[in-house]
């Protein structure tokens, strides 16, 4: 019993537990919807462009979260601007707005002469979270779990059908916007404990796994919110116990049960794929 | 039959950049017909269905019963129904989730769906035979299932004009037939239905009156006058290509 209560006995355990659930939490409700709308791409390139934001504003001194948001939306609105141009096409220029985002971040922070190492915000620091930092995140994460909760009908609508969506009345342009700023958001709160470049696992892989599983999209919620909980918190304690990097230990574990899942799921998926024409 | 036309499409025209995919397109149409709308593939049927609903830009204008479309909000009595291979039938959703998502067009974007709305659903789905599928996925649905399912969801929408692109490929005759019965029971209660269909022996057969289009309107009438071969020779190019799309069509 020792080896399932020991990790919980210091504080800084404590709040990095704290962290863990809440990003686990938050992170497949919006990775749900980014999964569903094939996003994952964006999510990617959204994660590693904060760095820039974090950089200007760690060398400014101003507060990193709020720089990794600003660079968030800055990074949404350069691709709304730039996603007209059809010859380039949207994923390409995904890549080419998070590549250069996040290049500007390590070159800004490689500058800085004040000890920061660029592996604490790559990577996180999910034992130095404080108290603070889990009172911000559960403020941000409440609401983008209301956010998503308010929208949920005019998220499915707009994911399964935009065609029908506008012809009922959605405005399917507005539900993406707020999508990608609730995705800046949830960068946002796992950048201290996980970091810019594995945020993008607790964001995609819980919700990828529960989309092999679940039937609905409560389901597909539901499980990808237990998975991202289960695997904050035991890739927490195995991170404790194997003296390993926790937002990588965690990340692992996501991998690993999707992986899992994957290979539990083959035959049903294999049946659905002959599925019957007339 | 009401006088007055329910869909009254005068002088419509889409570009797509530099190619003009539809020009100078009119008819109208009234309360409880059932249309066939016959052309080649690429000829602009699926592009006339989408600028009725204004999803995409086009010249001309749009009347929904009596009301000139400004935008799509004006266009909610219309209801369209994409090829099937356009449907993601992997998304999570349930087959009583899709009907029910027609009664958002009475409601805020934040209410939830009331008791009166799944009313409505399980009305819908009766009508069209599919009691009891409420909680399937639609990757459990046949062909000619889904048809019916997204045909429940424009009854839910309250549509009085349903336009369904290609609802009859790739399903076999009984399915056909079936279909063909439920639009009969729609159209006698007042639904308007337009079927994009290449298949011109089913659109002698199953239609009262036909709209050809390549481009622009080549011909509107009963098939007898649709179906003749200058008529033909315009919409597909040559009678011996129309014939390819249903040699009985062209045997009279």
């Amino acid at each position: 019993m020792h080896w399932l209560t020991d990790p919980f006995h210091a504080e800084f355990m404590q709040r990095a537990f704290l962290a863990a659930v809440i990003i686990g939490v938050v992170a497949p409700v919006v990775g749900t919807w980014i999964v569903l709308r094939r996003m994952a791409n964006l999510g990617d390139a959204m994660s590693h462009g904060t760095l820039a934001g974090v950089g200007l504003a760690y060398a400014a001194g101003f507060n990193v979260l709020l720089g990794a948001m600003g660079a968030g939306l800055l990074i949404a609105v350069l691709l709304l601007a730039f996603s007209s141009n059809r010859r380039v096409g949207q994923e390409t220029v995904i890549t080419v707005l998070g590549t250069a985002f996040f290049a500007i971040g390590v070159v800004v922070i490689s500058r800085l002469d004040t000890g920061v190492e660029l592996t604490h915000f790559l990577f996180g620091r999910l034992l130095t979270v404080t108290w603070g930092d889990i009172w911000l995140n559960l403020a941000l994460g409440g609401g983008t779990v209301l956010v998503v909760a308010l929208m949920f009908g005019e998220l499915r609508l707009a994911t399964f059908d935009h065609v029908q969506a506008e012809q009922v009345g959605v405005h399917v342009e507005l539900v993406q916007a707020v999508l990608v700023v609730l995705l800046s958001v949830v960068v946002v709160i796992s950048l201290r404990a996980v970091g810019t470049i594995m945020s993008v696992t607790m964001l995609v892989t819980p919700a990828a796994t529960a989309r092999l599983i679940a039937r609905t999209l409560k389901q597909m919620t539901l499980i990808g919110v237990g998975i991202g909980v289960s695997v904050g918190v035991v890739g927490l304690m195995l991170s404790y116990h194997l003296d390993s990097a926790p937002g990588a230990t965690i990340g692992l574990l996501a991998a690993a049960v999707f992986c899992v899942a994957f290979a539990i799921t083959l035959p049903r998926r294999n049946k659905h794929h002959h599925r019957p024409m007339l | 039959m009401s006088d007055a036309a329910v869909l009254d499409v005068r002088g419509v025209g889409v570009r797509y950049g530099e190619r003009r995919a539809l020009s100078d397109v009119s008819f109208s149409v009234h309360r409880g017909e059932l249309i066939g709308v016959i052309g080649p593939n690429g000829a602009g049927k699926s592009t006339l269905f989408k600028a009725i609903c204004g999803l995409v830009n086009h010249e001309g204008s749009v009347d929904v019963n009596g009301v000139h479309c400004h935008d799509r909000v004006d266009r909610m009595d219309v209801a369209y129904i994409p090829q099937r291979n356009d449907a993601d039938l992997l998304f999570p959703i349930t087959v009583g989730e899709l009907v029910v998502a027609g009664r958002r067009r009475f409601r805020n974007w934040h209410s939830r769906v009331t008791a009166a709305d799944q009313q409505a659903a399980a009305a819908a789905l009766a009508a069209v035979n599919l009691s009891g599928y409420e909680s399937r996925s639609l990757s459990e649905l046949s062909g000619g299932q889904l048809q019916r399912a997204y045909i429940a969801r424009a009854l839910t929408q309250e549509a009085s004009v349903v336009l369904l692109d290609e609802a009859l490929s790739g399903v076999d005759q009984p399915t056909t037939n079936e279909l063909f019965d439920l639009f009969a029971a729609l159209s006698q209660s007042g639904t308007t239905l337009l079927v994009a269909t290449h298949d011109l022996a089913l659109a002698r057969r199953r239609f009262g009156r036909l709209i050809a289009i390549n481009a622009t309107v080549r011909g509107d009438g009963s098939p007898e006058e649709v179906l003749s071969a200058g008529v033909l020779d315009s919409t597909f190019g040559s009678a011996s290509n129309a014939a390819e799309m249903g040699s009985d069509a062209l045997a009279d």
